[in-house]
């Protein structure tokens, strides 16, 4: 027990951080003694352990808005970030998304305005004309005259 | 050192504000880690962590090279979380670090070993030393638990250690020795009170 007061405060020393007396006097000592032997187990074991648990406790953290919360308190790079809010550019790579999901309906509705504009027929042309006492419109198509009679009666 | 961090450090010292954010991503978890192992109080953490990073980029400039870029940030980090800590502290009873024949007496007695290894049984009670890991650190006295996580998750030497505490490296020993005796205490203290399961892989294990 005497001796463990004198190497138990060495157990956990890493290669080298010993000087070689002592690192060879405790290698004689843990080879005789079980309790120096546990406790070199259980000082490796919270070596483990001690760091896996808080990078555990780290990840159970949402780190979504750390980065912004640093770059936000360096002056050199919030001002920057200010002023490029005003240009287009960087408005445009920031919000890239929100302006293509906005474009794109845009130019659909754009496309289909132009598509039915092309394809819709030509504005007739009108002639009305009288022939043996009834009148009648000729109604120029695309396809050729339609001649629409009027009423007999009338 | 990750084969980017350089070119990332270049990027950042030229004013580019993503390329030191990509930096604040890859270590802020360790960072916060080594925060929270100090300070014990989540929110104070974030701040101190947040904070180290604000204090990287200020001397992003002085940083050479000579040991890695992690190595750099949680250095910074941890003088931050001691200094908050300072700050915050309530005075607590001192405590001597020397070594007495009474403090050989309570330990883990292979808690902590039997916690480690691969059947179902040992594996389970891993987790659940993890699991409890955060709770016996924060009630370490602040002297305890700043050198334990400075050794376990920064990995400072007893040199760095001695430098970094002002203290004696045979004082940094014996400090070391009691935190760990307490730490290994506190969870065996948490394995008698879940129902003896420890005790059960404890004996499962011999």
């Amino acid at each position: 027990m005497s001796s463990c007061l004198v190497f138990a405060p060495m157990i956990g020393a890493r290669p080298g951080e010993l000087n070689p007396l002592e690192a060879e006097a405790l290698a004689e000592h843990l080879a005789t003694c079980a309790a120096c032997q546990t406790r070199l187990s259980d000082a490796e074991a919270l070596s483990s352990l001690l760091p896996e648990a808080l990078l555990a406790e780290a990840n159970r953290r949402d780190f979504a808005t750390f980065s912004d919360g640093v770059l936000a308190r360096i002056p050199a790079l919030a001002p920057r970030r200010a002023k490029e809010g005003f240009a287009l550019g960087a408005f445009v790579r920031r919000h890239r998304l929100l302006i293509a999901s906005a474009l794109v309906p845009a130019l659909l509705a754009l496309s289909l305005l132009v598509y039915l504009a092309l394809a819709a027929p030509e504005p007739a042309a009108l002639v009305d004309v009288v022939a043996e006492g009834r009148s009648a419109t000729v109604l120029e198509t695309r396809d050729g005259p339609v001649v629409l009679l009027g009423d007999e009666g009338s | 050192m990750e084969a980017d961090d350089l070119a990332l450090i270049e990027r950042a010292r030229a004013g580019e504000a993503e390329a030191f954010r990509a930096l604040v991503v890859r270590y802020q978890r360790k960072v916060y880690a080594v925060a929270l192992g100090i300070v014990q109080d989540r929110d104070l953490a974030w701040d101190v962590a947040q904070e180290s990073f604000v204090r990287v980029h200020a001397h992003l400039s002085e940083f050479k090279g000579d040991s890695s870029f992690s190595t750099w940030v949680l250095k910074i980090a941890s003088h931050l979380a001691i200094d908050a800590l300072r700050k915050e502290r309530t005075k607590d009873k001192e405590e001597l670090d020397e070594v007495r024949p009474g403090d050989l007496a309570l330990g883990g007695e292979g808690l902590m070993a039997t916690a480690l290894g691969d059947d179902p049984l040992k594996s389970a009670l891993r987790r659940e030393l993890a699991d409890r890991m955060g709770e016996a650190l924060s009630q370490l006295p602040e002297k305890h638990r700043t050198i334990l996580v400075l050794r376990e998750l920064e990995g400072l030497s007893y040199e760095e250690l001695a430098s970094r505490l002002g203290l004696h490296k045979g004082t940094v020993m014996s400090r070391l020795f009691h935190a760990r005796r307490k730490m290994q205490a506190l969870l065996r203290e948490y394995a008698d009170l879940s129902g003896g399961r420890a005790g059960s892989a404890r004996e499962g294990s011999s």
